[in-house]
């Protein structure tokens, strides 16, 4: 005991300290309520035993009865797709940006910061701005697309079942491509310049330095990017609430907003919980890859 | 008028007492007050002219959000936190009451010469009621009703006096009124995917007899077929599904819908922003001499069952009840009491809408009340929004949510 106390000032006892407090804080402030949020789904919560944890325990109660709910599937398959597309859209335009900002023109450092405002603007803003913007008889998206004479009759992008999921992701990609253009960039500026003019010199072409330098150079910048765009996109919770409201008859519903609708509209605490727990499980998904992607970086 | 008497002699003799010197302040007892209501709304006035009479009785308020008006209040209560007195949105009234989170207030209204539960309108009372017990008063009340613009029924041909009194005139109405080349629809009103959807459609399967504990009626089905009608013929914007009754409102003002289904809080609105001669009629019924029937909206006062000064936050409740003529004077809401009559505006056409909203506040109805409302309305919501996306068949649909329904009420 006398050893491991002296020690505390300098050697194991020490590092031990170090790492117990962030452990301590992480386990008080997100560890718990991780926890209470599993135990939640297998309990019977009604609004007025919220504020007890000694709740009827009902095993998998609330999983069978959200998988019998004719909703639930769509709603998964909407979040699988709402996650794809958001993260493959802010992907490619964030790195077709970064790559165009790399030429180095003039201006291009200021241009790029401009860039940042969508990333800066609250989710309710961009969702209020990009709801007028859909708006189907007099939003400005249908404007444009008949002017340029790509449709004939408005397309009502939030009240038409067959977009209204496309328009929150629409929305989505804008929000979110600007904070990738930057990670990327950040990424494309770490390769070192000299890798190029000697593949240059060997006589490689755009394309080929690209798949052979620049991506192979780029992935633990994409792996982050990735991971945390599946974190992003799980949270995004604002534009649907401004945009759709996951309506008409939840086709843009995704798990994350149904939690909320479920827990502070329906009252039904224990689904919305349960919810949450499958949507830990992706998290989780992400964020071992984020975790692989960034320690190869560390080592770098 | 016997109300505001007794009150105002009562408060005289208590102002009288405080005048000899006798007003104990240490003894004053302490009532908490939460609504949503911001500083020029009813509840703050009320309690600064409340707490200027010096009763003894010192009242607190807090502002809390429309959103976090049930998450917080059950959060206080289970917590032993909960205030004196709350305002609820009426269709919320019954999850608590059916808890015993509020107090039974039947004895004391009975007893008291202020409350007299016969000057109420019937809907809102009735959703301050469960299981035949008042647990609460109606704090103003609103409803639905047609608004349509006269200068386009006239260009129409179509008689600026004679607003649709069916559903079939209305549909009638809204294919003569629609020019899509002029950008205007023939009616305006919401189907959104929240309780608006409900407040909107409710009425309509009412009035043919349905409900929502019998909500795929033969009557309802037609109901829904009637909005159907009336989206896939595009005589309203497909954006009725994600919209709002203020928004979709809002194209009624512009002159880009003909008619509009909303409520009296556009009235001020609409004076200052529709440049054009409009009216409001009564809600059109199923067929002539059918059965009428409305929406209603709007929050109740209630006391919570854990108060430990319950006669005197009845008391409050009383003043509050005994102002009810101001409502209106002062802050522009409907009191939900058919003994008081709204005062002119000097606004012709406001004063002419108001007539209308009036009337058909004897037809409102109370969504409920029952304790699981949220969900029963979400299954209502998804099915309105099914049949009208072509997804199913109005039928189909509402049997779904009749089924869904009929678990929830168990």
């Amino acid at each position: 005991m006398k050893r491991f106390l002296s020690s505390m000032i300098d050697g194991r006892g020490f590092d031990i300290g170090l790492v117990s407090l962030p452990l301590a804080f992480l386990l008080a402030l997100s560890g718990l309520p991780l926890l209470y949020n599993i135990a939640m789904s297998f309990q019977e919560v009604d609004m007025f035993s919220l504020g007890s944890f000694w709740r009827p325990f009902v095993g998998f109660k609330n999983y069978r009865d959200l998988f019998a709910q004719p909703e639930t599937w769509p709603i998964l398959a909407n979040t699988a797709t709402f996650v794809v597309a958001s993260i493959a859209g802010q992907f490619l335009v964030g790195f077709s940006l970064a790559l165009f900002f790399w030429t180095n023109f003039p201006g291009a450092s200021w241009l790029r910061g401009l860039f940042l405002v969508s990333w800066v603007m609250p989710g309710l803003v961009v969702g209020a701005i990009w709801n007028w913007i859909l708006s189907g008889d007099f939003g400005v998206l249908n404007f444009i697309l008949r002017e340029a004479g790509l449709i004939d009759g408005n397309i009502f992008w939030r009240s038409d079942p067959a977009f209204s999921l496309w328009a929150v992701i629409i929305a989505n990609v804008w929000l979110g491509t600007s904070f990738n253009m930057i990670l990327l960039s950040v990424g494309l500026s770490a390769i070192p310049r000299d890798l190029y003019e000697a593949s240059e010199l060997d006589g490689a072409n755009v394309w080929q330095r690209f798949w052979t330098i620049t991506l192979p150079m780029m992935r633990s910048s994409i792996g982050a990017i990735i991971a945390l765009g599946l974190i992003f996109t799980l949270q995004q919770f604002d534009l649907f609430a401004a945009i759709t409201s996951g309506g008409p008859n939840n086709a843009s519903n995704v798990t994350q907003y149904w939690a909320w609708d479920l827990s502070f509209r329906q009252y039904d605490f224990a689904k919305g919980a349960t919810i949450s727990v499958i949507m830990i499980v992706f998290v989780m998904i992400a964020s071992v890859v984020y975790v692989r992607s960034t320690r190869h970086e560390v080592r770098g | 008028m016997a109300i505001r008497g007794s009150a105002i002699l009562g408060a005289l003799a208590l102002a009288g007492v405080s005048l000899f010197g006798l007003s104990a302040k240490a003894e004053d007892v302490t009532i908490n007050v939460w609504s949503l209501d911001r500083d020029i709304q009813p509840a703050p006035n009320l309690i600064s002219d409340f707490n200027k009479l010096n009763m003894g009785i010192k009242v607190e308020y807090r502002q809390i959000q429309f959103d976090d008006v049930v998450s917080e209040a059950m959060r206080a209560y289970s917590t032993g936190q909960a205030p004196d007195i709350i305002a609820v949105d009426n269709p919320e009234h019954a999850l608590f009451s059916s808890r015993g989170a509020f107090l039974d207030l039947t004895d004391m209204i009975a007893k008291s010469t202020v409350v007299k539960t016969s000057n109420y309108f019937p809907g809102p009372l009735a959703s301050t009621m469960w299981d035949g017990k008042n647990y609460g008063l109606p704090k103003a009340t609103n409803t639905i009703a047609l608004y349509y613009n006269k200068d386009m029924f006239k260009a129409k041909g179509l008689d600026p006096e004679k607003p649709p009194q069916t559903w079939d005139e209305l549909v009638d109405a809204a294919r003569k009124l629609t020019d899509p080349a002029a950008n205007v629809y023939g009616l305006a009103f919401s189907a959104k995917a929240n309780e608006e959807g409900t407040f909107q459609f409710l009425p309509w399967a009412q009035m043919a007899g349905g409900g929502y504990e019998h909500i795929n009626s033969e009557g309802a089905v037609k109901a829904l077929d009637t909005w159907k009608t009336i989206i896939t013929e595009k005589l309203a914007s497909p954006d009725t599904l994600t919209r709002g009754q203020w928004d979709s409102t809002g194209t009624f003002n512009s002159g880009n819908a003909a008619m509009a289904i909303s409520g009296p809080w556009e009235l001020d609105r609409m004076v200052n922003e529709a440049k054009f001669d409009w009216g409001v009629a009564l809600l059109p019924v199923p067929e002539v001499g059918a059965e009428r029937s409305s929406a209603m909206g709007d929050f109740n006062w209630a006391i919570f069952s854990n108060t430990e000064h319950p006669a005197e936050a009845f008391k409050v409740l009383e003043y509050f009840a005994s102002q009810d003529d101001r409502m209106f004077k002062d802050f522009g809401q409907l009191p939900a009491r058919s003994d008081i009559a709204i005062p002119e505006t000097g606004v012709p056409l406001k004063d002419a809408a108001l007539k209308v909203f009036i009337e058909q506040l004897k037809f409102a109805k109370p969504r409920g009340p029952h304790p699981e409302w949220p969900k029963i309305s979400k299954a209502i919501q998804d099915a309105i929004q099914a049949a009208l996306t072509g997804q199913m068949t109005s039928k189909d649909a509402l049997d779904q949510a009749a089924e869904k329904i009929k678990a929830v009420l168990g």
